[in-house]
């Protein structure tokens, strides 16, 4: 059994990977571990939404989940 | 009002629909607090300075250095070494001598910035740093001003506004800088200084971010309230993604 969760990735996080992408996850991933497939470094990550809500890092996904994954855009 | 020479300056915001001379009578009467006076501070500056917001608050400890002057539109070349803010109100002065300028050249912390907050009727945020963006957006929360905010880096870059004291149509409180990020990042965010940034970035933020203001103050259209504006100038995308209040989001409810 597998999850499918619709993963968005913004500005930097984008380049050699994607943008929008529906993925196929176990039972008991967290926002850590997608992050770790994607080797998108935790430090480097500003924001996570889990369908437009603020989510941590150790959240379990669920079937059907939409997360976004922002870098921290820190300049002025 | 308007003075003649106003009324003939300002005449293409008169001339719009939704803004006329009661919007431009509104825009005069505001105090617009500008945090950052550097990239993204740079078009906000000279659009607001333009457009004829009567005051503008200008937070800036820093000094023009000649690395500032490939985004840094607000300042010049004869400018560096000087302060950041003074450089600004040269600017600010040489488009629209109308414009009351107030300079603030200092670094927030947690003891001068609910005054500072306090004394304008808008703040927008183009800071460099995410101590100074936690530290606005909840002074501005607690204080309700209402709040637009923008960072850049490299070829992205993000905007949008919080009126987290408010509510929106469905009565429910607006989302809080806290319902995008909970809390302060543990390590410190890559600076422009570090990864480089392409000038036209700030631009395309900062007036982005300068439009919002003009349509707070003048209540045209539709705010970016619970959308946060992604900008991708590498690929040349613009993501508006919704966001929500989030009740276990620290701080929210206080103020």
């Amino acid at each position: 059994m597998v999850m499918r969760i619709t993963v968005k990735l913004f500005a930097t996080f984008r380049e050699n990977r994607f943008k929008e992408a529906r993925r196929e996850y176990p039972p008991g991933t967290t926002v850590a571990d997608v992050a770790a497939e994607l080797e998108i470094e935790a430090g480097l990550i500003g924001m996570i939404f889990i369908h437009g809500r603020a989510a941590e890092l150790d959240r379990v996904l669920e079937e059907g989940d939409v997360l976004a994954l922002f870098p921290l855009l820190g300049g002025g | 009002m308007l003075s003649k020479l106003e009324l003939e300056r300002y005449s293409r915001h008169i001339l719009l629909r939704d803004v006329g001379g009661p919007g431009q009578h509104k825009l005069k009467a505001a105090r617009v607090l500008c945090v950052g006076a550097g990239g993204l501070g740079s078009p906000v500056i000279e659009y607001l300075a333009a457009a004829g917001v009567g005051t503008l608050g200008l937070v800036d400890d820093d000094r023009v250095s000649l690395s500032n002057l490939q985004r840094q539109v607000v300042h010049s070349t004869e400018n560096v070494g000087k302060l950041k803010v003074e450089s600004a109100r040269e600017r600010i002065a040489a488009i629209n001598p109308n414009v009351a300028v107030e300079l603030h050249p200092l670094r927030l912390d947690a003891d001068n910035v609910g005054e500072l907050v306090g004394a304008y009727d808008y703040v927008v945020d183009g800071t460099d740093n995410f101590p100074t963006r936690f530290l606005v957006a909840d002074t501005a929360y607690a204080r309700r001003k209402p709040l637009v905010t923008a960072g850049v880096l490299e070829f992205y870059g993000s905007v949008t506004t919080l009126l987290p004291y408010a509510m929106d149509t469905n009565g429910q409180p607006n989302p809080s800088w806290r319902c995008l990020m909970p809390r302060e990042p543990e390590t410190a965010a890559l600076t422009c200084s570090e990864v480089g940034i392409l000038g036209g970035v700030v631009g395309v933020l900062g007036t982005l971010a300068a439009c919002e203001v003009l349509k707070l103050i003048t209540g045209v259209g539709t705010p970016l309230i619970g959308r946060l504006l992604m900008v991708d100038i590498r690929d040349m995308g613009f993501d508006l993604v919704d966001y929500y209040r989030n009740p276990a989001s620290p701080v929210f409810g206080q103020g």
